[in-house]
């Protein structure tokens, strides 16, 4: 694959289209606080048919579910990974931040409630995600636990007869100002001398409004503002089985820990998607002003330090864009990268957009500065890009722990 | 209901553009795009459609080269079906030549209603759709503001200089419609995938029966004589506000008939 087919190349347009009448005049307020994102996201899936869609898959994921078999897998000719991961590239040429709520509220939450849920806690709480009648909230960061969640958790869930009172807090977590649903884990506490750090981790959903549960304001940030970030607490939040997710403590496929490590490749790869849109903006934004931009009486791009970075940015254009339509290329095969893979083009396409966009606002010198210009908002949108779904470090530990386990 | 809309694909007038220093007829090479201005009268055919039961939505358009990429963007907003009228010895046909071969295609719909936008975005004719109004024998309304069909007329509110005229006639009828009409819909995912599997009939003048001379630049009575770079812009008037520039704005406004 070296280019979109003609069907995903109207996908392409349909979206884009969309971004330029429904997202790009909008920019400001959304990055000002003055536009949550979900309205535009609601309009989105309700434009191009993705509401439908998702009920519609919804039923097929129940049906398997019910009827006890193995969650869909890839097959050879599956198309949803460019599906999914082309509106994420044209948002990102304007507002990542929208992606990030958006994958946060159906792949993280609604994905994980789908996947381990039983029937009843997938309609429950399932299909209002998938469709985006309810914003979700996915809960696993502390303030002191971030790339150790699992093992650093400290929020616990203390058996009460049928029941579990959980007590702890959660930071960093997207859509935890606004959430309805929140999936969330916490470490069981059995009444055993079992060291915290070897607990099991149980995954619960929590509602908006829940006696003793507590929504933070948004956070102010560096970047993304256009996704609501905040501070979730927990104080003698009192909750039955039936929030339990899988309703079991057995930990079925894992539990509550794999449950977390299951989203790691989908997630990585739509962040590599998220930097080759950061990376075409600023691409684009940066040839523009290299042809308009007139110093000592000729454009800034007949300079070769100018060049330089232009062809840097080509550069890792080409490299992003490869890794993502290998990634395509192989679900559409049946195949799924290994975590190694994954994280390898997380972590290249992380640093790639954020030195693109930092040399895009140095190319634009002073103008690159001015927030009119966009370029400062995409540095400081992608930044998070070597931080959030995994640090760079941690990518790193993924990838070599991958390679030498083999 | 049967509802035929004239959709023409058109080159990308977001890429650059050339004509043929030959001919001087625009260069159609390469892949070819849904005119936005017929994106209405899709958008106005699919509405209509939906309002009255077993209704149908066909598309008829001609382009060279087999070429279906703008017929794919309009079947994926919901257009049941396409024709496609694709020939070598169309080259170079004229506005006539080109409503002789929608003519054709669309008698094979057996429409009840004929939508076309009033003048394509390269051409700039605007003469197309009535003269295929009267090759089929039916009448035309051009300058749609509103469409409603009720029982077997069309009601039309077309737009004129002043306001706009209601206007009706039976069915069939040509009608066509101008940007504000409606406001065209997004394709669905869904319907972008299911577009590739539309039947799209590819047709030859030789299936339409046409007689190659009447058709093509063989069959063209209008030629383009010459091409002339466009008169530069004049610097316009810079207005001195000397107390009175409110009133020398108004009067302005007045005499280009803006206010």
């Amino acid at each position: 694959m070296f280019q979109w087919t003609d069907e995903q190349q109207a996908i392409r347009d349909a979206v884009r289209r969309f971004v330029a009448e429904e997202i790009e005049p909008h920019v400001e307020e959304l990055e000002h606080g003055d536009m949550a994102p979900y309205d535009v996201m609601r309009k989105m899936y309700a434009t191009f048919g993705l509401d439908q869609a998702a009920r519609a898959g919804f039923r097929q994921m129940l049906d398997r579910k019910q009827s006890g078999d193995a969650p869909r897998s890839r097959r050879p000719g599956d198309s949803r990974a460019a599906m999914t991961l082309i509106p994420i590239i044209e948002i990102c040429h304007h507002c990542p931040g929208i992606v990030t709520a958006l994958g946060v509220s159906t792949g993280l939450a609604g994905g994980t409630i789908m996947k381990r849920g039983t029937p009843a806690q997938m309609e429950r709480w399932g299909l209002d995600l998938l469709t985006l009648d309810k914003i979700g909230a996915w809960a696993i960061t502390e303030p002191d636990s971030g790339s150790d969640a699992l093992g650093g958790m400290k929020t616990s869930a203390r058996r009460d007869g049928d029941e579990y009172v959980i007590n702890g807090n959660k930071t960093f977590i997207t859509n935890g100002p606004y959430a309805d649903t929140v999936v969330l884990y916490a470490k069981l506490d059995d009444g055993s001398d079992t060291p915290v750090r070897d607990r099991r981790v149980l995954t619960f959903v929590l509602e908006r409004g829940m006696e003793g549960f507590e929504q933070s304001k948004p956070f102010r940030k560096m970047g993304l503002h256009s996704s609501p970030t905040g501070e979730l607490f927990c104080t003698d939040v009192r909750v039955g089985r039936d929030r339990l997710l899988g309703e079991t403590e057995d930990e079925p496929g894992g539990g509550g820990r794999q449950s977390a490590k299951d989203n790691f490749v989908t997630e990585r790869a739509g962040v590599a998607a998220m930097a080759l849109g950061v990376i075409e903006q600023c691409l684009k934004l940066s040839v523009a002003y290299a042809r308009d931009r007139l110093l000592w009486g000729k454009p800034i791009g007949d300079f070769q330090l100018i060049q330089l970075k232009l062809a840097r940015m080509e550069v890792a254009r080409l490299n992003v864009e490869n890794l993502v339509f290998r990634h395509i290329e192989m679900s559409e095969a049946g195949q799924s990268l290994t975590l190694a893979e994954a994280s390898a083009m997380k972590l290249y396409s992380a640093q790639a957009a954020t030195e693109v966009a930092m040399d895009a606002v140095q190319l634009f010198g002073g103008n690159g500065y001015m927030s009119e210009f966009r370029v400062e908002q995409l540095a400081r949108d992608a930044k998070v890009f070597q931080i959030y779904a995994g640090t760079d470090e941690i990518q790193v530990t993924h990838i070599a722990r991958d390679l030498l386990g083999r | 209901m049967n509802v035929v809309v004239c959709v023409k694909q058109i080159p990308d007038p977001a890429a650059p553009s050339s004509l043929d220093p030959t001919t001087h007829n625009l260069v159609r090479t390469g892949k070819l795009i849904l005119d936005d201005s017929d994106s209405y009268g899709v958008e106005m055919a699919l509405q209509l459609a939906g309002q009255v039961e077993g209704s149908e939505v066909t598309l008829v358009s001609m382009a060279p080269g087999g070429e279906v990429s703008g017929l794919r963007t309009a079947l994926a907003m919901g257009a049941a079906k396409a024709i496609l009228v694709s020939d070598d010895a169309l080259a170079g046909s004229d506005a006539l030549g080109t409503a002789k071969v929608l003519a054709a295609a669309i008698r094979r719909a057996q429409p009840d209603l004929v939508l076309a936008a009033t003048e394509s975005t390269d051409g700039y004719t605007g003469t197309l759709p009535v003269q295929v109004a009267e090759l089929l024998g039916m009448p035309s309304v051009t300058f749609a503001k509103s469409v409603a069909v009720e029982g077997s007329k069309v009601v039309v509110e077309r737009q004129t200089e002043a306001g706009y005229d209601e206007v009706e006639c039976p069915l069939p009828a040509v009608v066509t419609v101008t940007a504000g009409v409606v406001e065209p819909r997004y394709p669905s995912f869904k319907g972008i995938m299911a577009a590739k599997s539309k039947p799209v009939d590819t047709l030859t003048i030789s299936d339409l029966g046409i007689d190659p001379s009447e058709v093509g630049a063989t069959g063209a009575r209008q030629g383009i004589v010459q091409v002339a770079e466009a008169e530069a812009r004049s610097a316009g008037e810079k207005v001195v506000d000397e107390g009175d520039g409110a009133q020398r704005i108004v009067a302005f406004l007045e005499q280009i008939k803006v206010i």
